[in-house]
């Protein structure tokens, strides 16, 4: 159980405490920045059960790499870059995975679990967000991630992924035009 | 809220323009929300803190030793390739001769290179 005793530091305090072995310093990043992380690897896979174990694996990469982290740039962009790397990789392996074992082609892969409604829309409008991420190329959908569920801007989001401002843009339109298709075509 | 208000915040949050933080509050407010289950903090804490995290480190040592090995062995082999082409352009063939540079030379001319005479 973690103790709430960092709970208002600084990130870079946080990092140079466990770099210094305390345990309860990473277990306040993880606590900060867990729901980030889910957004991203929710967003990005489906709210199927294995994305807890994504989830997991990007705060181990993170311990691993906490050394590494020189504090260019913010921990949160730290942090969201090895999960959308860590997601990508997994996209990546389970397209294999299904083209090597499986007949029943990509849209196995992004099983999600269907919410029971609690009467107000609760469960209607994840499962509308799911459903129109899923129905998206991975190129596109980490984009409407990013922008959509963390609330990045255009500017940030070339940032964390790494991409030209102009690419983001045309994958941001040509995303709003297969966006349009698939909510068109979806009913409740 | 409804699913055409649903729809067109998602739609709109693609807008070059717009204020994404608000669509991103907004879908929350909804019920759009994405998290993990009670306890993932003190899982992750486990997993690393555990004799676990040990064992992972390992396989990903061996991982990348068997990464570099390929890596290693990659570059000797375009590094063969480039000298056997370069052989065979410069002695026009790819016999033992070749190999040892003895293509064009007679006996005469190898105890002149031996003995220095």
């Amino acid at each position: 159980m973690i103790k709430g005793s960092y709970s208002s530091s600084e990130d870079s305090e946080l990092v140079r405490a466990t770099l210094n072995g305390d345990k309860e310093a990473f277990g306040t990043i993880v606590l900060r920045y867990q729901s980030m992380v889910a957004r991203t690897v929710k967003g990005m896979l489906g709210d199927s059960v294995y994305t807890e174990d994504i989830g997991q694996e990007v705060f181990i990469k993170l311990y691993n790499s906490l050394a590494d982290f020189r504090g260019d740039s913010k921990l949160s962009t730290y942090i969201q870059r090895i999960a959308v790397n860590l997601t990508l990789s997994e996209i990546k392996r389970r397209k294999r995975f299904f083209s090597m074992f499986s007949q029943t082609g990509n849209n196995a892969m992004f099983e999600y679990e269907v919410h029971e409604s609690d009467g107000e829309g609760r469960a209607e409008a994840t499962e509308i967000v799911h459903k129109a991420l899923q129905a998206l190329e991975p190129k596109f959908r980490i984009i409407v991630t990013m922008r959509m569920l963390q609330g990045y801007s255009t500017k940030e989001t070339a940032e964390i992924l790494n991409l030209p401002l102009g690419t983001v843009l045309s994958r941001l339109s040509r995303a709003q035009e297969q966006l349009k298709q698939i909510l068109k075509n979806y009913q409740v | 809220m409804k699913f055409t208000d649903i729809k067109n915040l998602i739609i709109g949050s693609l807008d070059a323009d717009a204020d994404t933080k608000e669509v991103s509050r907004q879908l929350e407010n909804s019920g759009a929300v994405f998290g993990f289950r009670e306890g993932f903090a003190d899982k992750v804490l486990d997993r690393i803190y555990s004799t676990g995290m040990k064992v992972s480190r390992e396989v990903d040592y061996l991982r990348s030793m068997n990464f570099v090995f390929y890596r290693i062995a990659l570059t000797g082999l375009a590094a063969i390739i480039v000298l056997l082409i370069s052989i065979y352009l410069k002695e026009g063939s790819l016999s033992m001769n070749s190999f040892l540079g003895l293509n064009d030379s007679n006996a005469e001319s190898i105890i002149c290179l031996l003995t220095g005479n």
